[in-house]
Formats: structure tokens, C-alpha cells, sequence
């Protein structure tokens, strides 16, 4: 195909002139400052403590305020969560015998931290869980059974009080069709959204 | 000869009196430039290709299956995996169709926050896929300079629903969270950063000559070929048909939103090349700019999710809508069955029906093309499979 | 080199040996020197450099853990490799794969007798060099086509089949952007060349006249298509032949390919200060005392050099690659016509001013300025609009 000179000396003019920009634009890059940060160890601060407060890492698991109400178990999607709540027959009190989490099946999806009464399940900004073992990988809350919590109008206790209070504010992030929510009975908390 | 399951054939091909013989190549699921876990088998007469056919299936996770057993609230994370480039307008499209199914209407304000974080995500997904089709035709340094800037957008992302990827931030009949406090602040002064990096971007590779050369003209698609192909979203637009599902089969709160739908050709290059479908990214880029600032003047008070029960129950019957996702049209269809669990759910990607015109594009193209197509087309693994 | 040799044997320094088993010896040391001393060395620094230049232009920092500012990160990687098994394909051509690392090496190393570090310092003052180098270069083509065929791999000999049509289609430009020169030096010697030249620009062959300042540019682009770099990467396109004709190699097979490709920027840096940018000329009056002088001409050379090294890798980062095809037109349509053009106004030129046009020299040289000035003035428009934060220091 025949190009008139024009044409021709038209293509060696563009191409040298938006090299030439092309090559102003690397330049000028090479005196900026680069946008990373050597991690971990040249960060300013941890990275941890840089993350915003609805980063979901890693689920933890206040079993001080957890109600046994199953809620987060039938929540989620992955079936990463099994919870051991028997009722003890002579004290005829729930138990919490088991409460694991696998943090390798979970897919940090934040479904199981919603329907919480208490937001005693969330999630933390810790995301470094790379480990050697599979067996690490599932996270045993329960050490020995205990009893699960009974939620009051107003709590008293001062070890459980600013955990709940803490429990409180994770869900409050979450949005409500109609206000905030409260520490409700676990039938309640079903049909809450 | 059989190779997997294609029957090729194996051609003499003569001039003047040469006998060469037809290349089979395997670009195979692994490659660094195939976008994800796809496989093409090239048949190839020296550099120049014959055909080259596509092999899909390699990142099939049965998601639409896996629907059937977690239920309406729990598949809401499985959408993201559907394409988690775009993760956004798959939540939307899943909570979109679950609300059809179950006549469930979302505030206002809910629907603001779905037009802004698709519109941020939009805004990632086509930073994403301009870098890599630059990066795919040897340009090293644009890659980085979009992902610095789709860096700040998975920050903001971040902020707003606490995950960089895969952010299950919808819920039908609404969306999770309300915007944190502040973050109307924030996106502007990312906005405003933004725009000139866009135009820096323009600058250093949409220009220059040599990438203008690798794609104006390669891989022209007619309007007509466009219609007929199934072809959607950036593909359709820069072969000259205008059509938006924002703009044509509105949804959410886009009918209360000024922008413009890019169409056409780019700077360079002919209706339908590559280039033109590069260009229309950029483009749309700016007009998603334009809407998010739109959004949070106009956004009003109020809820941002509907009363939805927790055991999801919608009637019997079935129910499908569209999503203008970053690569087009994305249908969601769902059949109820009256219980909590989905009967059947199919989702209708752009990238599937993208898959099919590459093996007509490709012939006549070099192997160097292909690589051109495949990235201009943009096409991601995940939602091909699904 | 012959010659001091020469004086050596005469001042008996040797004692009876013949002639003959001196020069011998004298040859093999000064290839150990020149190839232990410094061919590997400036190859393994200049991976580093490189990675540390894209780093920068790519906003982000690049190796900086392993030793001081990751200055080891080259010596980690070469001794990695090593480490690594090597793997020779079953299909494979055995002794073809085996041999190909070693033709490339060859060409490469063997430019460097020519090349010249100072005044004194040369291998071998050649009355061919500039002829030598080029001829001896395209012997990496050969290295190269074996590599691609003997892989049994289809895509590794695409890309060898690639190289080759490449390599040898831009050697064309190359000479043809060299006899310029020439004609006006009448010497093909790599000395004599830089003699003909002073230390400041103005009397650079560069802006000698048009013709010369445009054959720079030709010479310059089919010096990177002959090695193999951005734009002309398509042998080793990454994105689309995984790694080309070295797809196949691992180990001290591709430690080789790999040092030849990056070495080899330093061969091309080296051709075109000799011929266009003065060489290793310092302004006389600087010193005397002939080592001193020597160290001055050695550092000046090499910073030159290694500034074309470093454009290079600039230039990598900043283009695309072209397809074959469009590789192949832009030789063959633009750059012989334009080269055979420049060859033709040279000869001219020579003929109607010997001696060279004092005037036009000082104007192209303002002109170069000016070209320089404006573009560090497009660099400030894009630092000013991206309102980006500044960080002079290479160092991070």
C-alpha cells in the first residue's frame, strides 16, 4: 500500500513526538516519591492498626457475651462455624462446649457477625494467619465449657460490660432498617434483619 | 487427529511450489497474558493465525449450583466470585433479582450507596483492564500506574465494607452498611486527584504511536457482527451501538443521574478496533467520575436497607434483570420455588459470549493479536466460568 | 596491547620464552581481566540497576533487602541460578541446546576486545574495530536460532525464528548509520574514531550536521532491535511467548542468556559513545600525568556508557512492543531509506567542507540544548499537574 510522503513523514513525527512525551511522563516518575512502603518491617505504624474499623479479618470470638443463640452458625454460607450449646442438665443452663471456627474455609464474608445479639463473633483487622499446620488453622474458642450469657436490659458487670459495650458499637456499624440495634433475646434477633 | 475433543487437521499448504505445513499451538491455561485460566488452540501458518480456538472450564466452581444450597441471604458472597474484578454489580444483580422475586423495594439511600460503590468499582475494573491490556502489548510501567490508582479505590472500598476484593457489601434489600462519616470527603479528593492522572495515563501510552499501532485496526468489529455476537458493554459501544442498560432498561437510580454513554471510535484507529474499545473504557471512566460526584450531592437521609426476614421466602415464579456491569450487560435469573432456597440461578456474563467472536476475530490476525483481542475484549476468566 | 607486550619481551621481562606463548598468555590474562573484572560484573550490576530504575518509574522501590540498598540482589540471583537444576527437554537437540549459551556468550565477549575503556586502555586497537564489532555481534543470531530450534518447543522457535529475522534485518540500518562516521573520520578504528572527536559537545560527532544527529537515532534503534530490547522484544515477549526462545533454559544455561542481554546494553552503549559522543575524551587541560588522565578518560567513558544503559532501560519502560510485521516495515520503509539518505548527505557534506562546518556543528549543539531544555520542561508540566511529592534520592 503506497503512503504519500506526507503521510510519511506525518508517522515519523508522531512517533518521535509521542515518544518524546511518552518519555517526559517516565521521567517526571522517576523523581516522585514511590507509592509504596517496604512491608512489614518499614511501615510507620503497623499495618493492623492502619486498617479501617470495618476490615474483615480474622473472626474472634467474646465467649463472654456469647448467648448460644446459633445464630452465626445457620448464617453462614461455608459451614466454617460449629458450635457445641447443650443444655446442662442440672443446672439448666446452656453451655458452650465447642465453638470452632475454620478460619481456612472462611471466606470473610461478615454474614456471621450481622445477626449476632451481642456481636460477640466479629472480626478483627488481623489478617496474618499463615501457618505450617492445616491443624492450626481451625481456631478453638472454647477452652472449658462455660455458661452462655444471659442478656440484661442493663449490664452491671464490670469484666462484661465493656465487652459488650464494644460488641455493641461493632454492630452498630452495620445498617438497620430502623434504628440501632439492642442486646435482644435470641428468638428476636431471628427476624431481625 | 483429535485434540481435546477438536478435530484438526493437519494441511499442506502450498505456494509456489513450498510445502509448509499448519502450526497447532497451545496457549495454554497457563500463560502470562491470558487474563486468568483460559486455553486457546492456535492453529497457526507461521505468524499468521488460521484459527484459534477457545478451551473454557478451567475456573468452574459450580457457583450458580452452590446457590441451590445456601440459600437467597447466603449466596450473596458467592456473587463476588462470579467476577471479582467486578464484584460490585454481581451483588447487585443477585440482590436485584432476589428483590424482583420477592417484591422488595430498597430506600433511596440505599440505592445511592449501590450506584457508588459500582461506580467506584467500575472506575477499578476498567483501570484493571486497560493495564493489562497495555501490559500485554509491552507496555510495563501504564500496569502500575493504574493499580496505584485502583489501590486508592480498594482503600475507599475498604472503608466502605471492609474488603478489598471480594466485598459482599449488598444484601437484598439494601446494601450492609451506611457510608462511614467523612467519606463523601474522601472520594471527591480521591476524585480530584484522580482526573489528572487519567489525563497523565492518556499522555504516556494512549498516544504514542507504537501502541496506537498494535491496536487501531486490529480486530474491527461491525455493529452488525457486534449485535450478532452477543457482544455487551465496552465491546458493543465501541462498535457503534448504543446501547446502556443504564441509559436503555434503567435501573436503581440512574434515571435521576446526568452522564453520557461513550460511544465510537477512540482518537485513533477505526470504528470497532481495539483501540476503539480501549477508548471507550477510558471514557467511561470519566463519566463514572461524573456520576459519583453526582451521587453524594443529590444523595438524600434515610435507611439504606429494606425490612427483609432472615428466613428469605419469596412466592414461587422466576425472575430476571439486568446490571450494566464493567463488561456489559450481566443478567441474573432466578427461579423460586417458594422455599429459602433458589429452585435454579443463572447469571449471563459478558465475557462468555465475548469468548465466541475470538475465534472468528482471530483469523488472518498475527499471533501477536490475539494478545491484543483477548485483552481489548475484556475478557476475565472467572465470569466466563463461573 | 601488542605493542606493550612487545615493549615487555624486549625489556626481557619474560626471560627466553618465545614470542609466540607470551602474546598467548597475554591474551588469555587480559580476557580473565577484562571478562571476571568487568563484562560480568557490569552485566550482574545492570539487572540490578534496572530493576531499581523500573522501580522508580513505576512508583514503587524495587530490591533494596539483600546487602545495602539490595546492591547483592545481582550476586543472589547469579548464584541462584547456578543452584537451579538444569533441565534439558527430552525431545530436545541435545547438543545444539547445550552449545547455544555458549555461541551467544561468544558474540557478546568478543566485542569487547574492540571497545575501548580509555586512551591506553583497549585490548586491541583493531584498524578494523567498528567492523569487527558488528560483524562479530551477529554471532549471537546463530547462538539464538539454535536456542529456539534445539528447544523442541513451538513457541521457543517462533521466537528464535523471530530473533533472527530481527537481528539480521536491523544490521542493515546499523552499518549503514556507521559509515557516516566513517566518512568523515576515514577510519574504521574505534581510537581513531574518538581521536577524530573532543571532549565537549560541540565537538561530538553527534551534532557534526543533520545527517549525523539523525543517523545517531537510526543507529540508536537498530542497535536496541539487534539486542533485543523494548521496542523490539518480540523474541522474549513475556506476555505472549513466556519467555521466547529461552522458555527452556534454567540454570547456568540461562544465567548466560540472561547475562548477554543485559551485558549487551553495555556493548550498545559503548558503540554509540565511541562513534557519536566523544568516547572517553577529557579536556586536556584536566591533567598530565598519564594515570590520572587514564582514570579521568576510563570514569568519563563508562559514565557516558553506562547514561545510555540507563535510557535504555528507560526506554523499556516507557514503549510498547511492535509486532513483527510492523518491525519489519519500520526497518526495511524507514529506517534504510532515512539511513542510505544520511550515508549520501555525509558524503556530500564531507566533500564541500573536509574539515567540517564549525558553524552548523555549534548550531546543531544549540539545537541539541534546546531539545534538552524543552523536554525537562514537559517533565515539570507533568510533575506540576500530577501534584506528586518529590523525592530526588535514588536511594530508598
Amino acid at each position: 500500500m503506497a503512503t504519500s510522503f506526507a503521510t510519511y513523514l506525518r508517522n515519523i513525527f508522531d512517533t518521535a513526538a509521542t515518544v518524546f512525551e511518552g518519555m517526559a511522563v517516565t521521567c517526571s516518575h522517576f523523581v516522585r516519591r514511590p507509592s509504596t512502603v517496604q512491608y512489614p518491617d518499614r511501615t510507620a505504624v503497623r499495618v493492623q492498626d492502619t486498617l479501617p474499623f470495618r476490615y474483615r479479618g480474622i473472626l474472634e470470638v467474646d465467649l463472654e457475651i456469647c448467648t448460644g443463640c446459633l445464630a452465626c452458625e445457620r448464617a453462614c454460607p461455608i459451614d466454617c462455624i460449629v458450635i457445641d450449646a447443650p443444655k446442662d442438665k442440672q443446672t439448666r443452663q446452656m453451655l458452650l462446649t465447642r465453638f470452632d471456627i475454620d478460619i481456612a474455609k472462611c471466606m470473610y464474608c461478615g454474614l456471621c457477625s450481622e445477626p449476632c445479639p451481642t456481636g460477640a463473633i466479629h472480626h478483627t483487622p488481623e489478617f496474618e494467619g499463615a501457618d505450617f499446620s492445616l491443624e492450626s488453622m481451625v481456631r478453638r474458642y472454647v477452652k472449658e465449657p462455660v455458661a452462655a450469657y444471659k442478656p440484661k436490659k442493663v449490664e452491671t458487670d464490670p469484666v462484661v460490660a465493656p465487652i459488650l459495650e464494644r460488641g455493641m458499637r461493632y454492630l452498630e456499624e452495620f445498617a438497620s432498617p430502623d434504628g440501632g440495634p439492642t442486646p435482644a433475646e435470641p428468638d428476636e434477633a431471628e427476624s431481625a434483619a | 487427529m483429535s485434540l481435546a475433543g477438536f478435530e484438526v487437521e493437519v494441511e499442506q499448504v502450498g505456494q509456489s511450489g513450498l510445502e509448509t505445513e499448519e502450526m497447532t499451538l497451545n496457549m495454554g491455561p497457563q500463560h502470562p497474558s491470558t487474563h486468568g485460566v483460559l486455553r486457546f488452540v492456535v492453529k497457526a501458518d507461521g505468524e499468521v493465525m488460521r484459527q484459534a480456538i477457545p478451551d473454557v472450564g478451567y475456573l468452574h466452581r459450580s457457583i450458580e449450583k452452590i446457590s441451590e444450597k445456601v440459600g437467597y441471604h447466603g449466596f450473596m458472597p458467592y456473587t463476588d466470585r462470579v467476577d471479582y474484578v467486578a464484584a460490585m454489580f454481581c451483588n447487585q444483580g443477585w440482590g436485584m433479582v432476589s428483590e424482583k422475586l420477592g417484591g422488595i423495594a430498597v430506600p433511596k439511600r440505599g440505592e445511592y450507596c449501590r450506584v457508588i460503590a459500582a461506580e467506584l468499582n467500575r472506575i477499578a475494573s476498567h483501570l484493571l483492564s486497560v493495564g493489562t491490556m497495555v501490559l500485554d502489548i509491552g507496555a510495563i510501567t501504564p500496569f502500575f500506574h493504574a493499580f496505584r490508582e485502583r489501590e486508592k479505590i480498594n482503600d475507599l472500598l475498604e472503608e466502605l465494607c471492609g474488603a478489598r476484593l471480594t466485598y459482599n457489601y449488598m444484601r437484598i434489600g439494601g446494601v450492609a452498611w451506611d457510608l462511614p462519616p467523612g467519606y463523601a470527603e474522601k472520594v471527591t479528593a480521591f476524585l480530584d486527584r484522580f482526573e489528572p492522572m487519567l489525563e497523565e495515563y492518556d499522555d504516556l501510552i494512549s498516544a504514542n504511536a507504537l501502541y496506537v499501532g498494535r491496536c487501531a485496526g486490529v480486530a474491527v468489529v461491525s455493529a452488525e457482527e457486534a449485535v450478532n455476537y452477543n457482544l455487551v458493554g465496552p465491546n458493543l459501544r465501541a462498535s457503534g451501538v448504543r446501547y446502556d442498560v443504564r441509559r436503555d432498561e434503567p435501573y436503581s437510580v440512574y434515571p435521576e443521574l446526568e452522564f453520557d454513554v461513550p460511544v465510537g471510535p477512540g482518537a485513533h484507529g477505526v470504528l470497532g478496533d481495539s483501540y476503539a474499545r480501549y477508548a471507550v473504557r477510558i471514557r467511561e471512566m470519566t463519566e463514572s467520575i461524573k456520576i459519583l460526584r453526582q451521587c453524594f450531592r443529590q444523595m438524600p437521609d434515610g435507611p439504606v436497607i429494606a425490612k427483609v426476614p432472615r428466613k428469605f421466602k419469596p412466592p414461587a415464579g422466576d425472575a430476571y434483570i439486568r446490571v450494566e456491569s464493567a463488561r456489559g450487560d450481566m443478567g441474573w435469573y432466578a427461579v423460586s420455588d417458594g422455599t429459602e432456597y433458589p429452585y435454579r440461578c443463572k447469571v449471563r456474563t459478558g465475557s462468555f459470549a465475548a469468548m465466541a467472536i475470538i475465534d472468528k476475530l482471530s483469523q488472518g490476525l498475527m499471533l501477536a493479536d490475539l494478545v491484543t483481542v483477548i485483552a481489548s475484549l475484556d475478557i476475565v476468566a472467572p465470569e466466563v466460568d463461573r | 596491547m601488542q605493542d606493550f607486550l612487545d615493549g615487555l619481551i624486549e625489556q626481557g621481562t619474560f626471560g627466553h620464552a618465545p614470542a609466540q606463548v607470551v602474546y598467548a598468555i597475554g591474551i588469555v590474562a587480559v580476557a580473565a581481566i577484562v571478562i571476571f573484572g568487568f563484562v560480568l560484573n557490569v552485566a550482574g550490576v545492570t539487572t540490578f540497576i534496572e530493576r531499581r530504575v523500573w522501580a522508580r518509574i513505576q512508583s514503587r522501590i524495587g530490591p533494596n533487602r539483600v546487602g545495602p540498598q539490595g546492591i547483592l540482589q545481582w550476586l543472589a540471583d547469579g548464584i541462584k541460578l547456578l543452584m537451579k537444576e538444569e533441565v534439558i527437554p527430552a525431545q530436545a537437540d541435545p547438543r545444539l541446546f547445550k552449545l547455544a549459551p555458549y555461541v551467544v556468550t561468544m558474540g557478546f565477549v568478543a566485542a569487547f576486545v574492540a571497545i575501548p575503556f580509555s586512551s591506553a586502555l583497549v585490548a586491541a586497537d583493531l584498524n578494523v574495530g567498528i567492523l569487527y564489532i558488528t560483524a562479530v555481534t551477529s554471532l549471537v543470531v546463530v547462538g539464538i536460532l539454535m536456542a529456539g530450534w534445539a528447544s523442541n518447543n513451538k513457541w521457543s522457535l517462533i521466537g528464535g525464528i523471530r530473533a533472527a529475522a530481527q537481528i539480521v534485518s536491523y544490521e542493515i540500518p546499523a552499518a549503514l548509520s556507521i559509515f557516516p562516521i566513517v566518512l568523515i573520520t576515514g577510519t574504521l578504528s574505534t581510537q581513531g574514531i574518538i581521536r577524530a572527536q573532543g571532549w565537549a559537545p560541540w565537538s561530538w560527532f553527534l551534532f557534526y550536521n543533520p545527517f549525523t544527529f539523525v543517523a545517531f537515532w537510526i543507529l540508536f534503534t537498530a542497535l536496541l532491535a539487534e539486542g533485543n530490547r523494548t521496542p523490539f522484544d518480540l523474541p522474549e515477549a513475556e506476555s505472549e511467548l513466556v519467555a521466547g526462545f529461552v522458555t527452556e533454559y534454567s540454570g547456568a544455561r540461562y544465567l548466560f542468556f540472561f547475562l548477554v542481554e543485559w551485558g549487551n546494553l553495555y556493548v550498545i552503549s559503548a558503540v554509540l559513545v565511541t562513534l557519536f559522543l566523544g568516547g572517553w575524551q577529557v579536556p586536556f587541560a584536566l591533567s598530565d600525568h598519564p594515570v590520572v588522565r587514564n582514570l579521568l578518560q576510563f570514569l568519563t567513558f563508562f559514565a557516558k556508557a553506562y547514561f545510555g544503559v540507563i535510557l535504555m532501560m528507560w526506554i523499556r519502560a516507557t514503549l510498547p512492543r511492535i509486532r513483527v510485521d510492523q518491525l519489519m516495515s519500520t526497518c526495511w520503509k524507514y529506517l534504510v531509506p532515512i539511513a542510505f539518505a544520511n550515508f549520501v548527505g555525509t558524503a556530500v557534506w564531507v566533500a564541500i567542507w573536509p574539515n567540517g562546518n564549525r558553524p552548523v556543528w555549534y548550531l546543531m549543539t544549540a539545537g541539541g540544548f534546546a531539545l534538552l531544555g524543552y523536554f525537562f520542561y514537559r517533565v515539570g508540566f507533568h510533575l506540576r499537574r500530577s501534584g506528586a511529592q518529590l523525592l530526588l534520592s535514588p536511594f530508598s
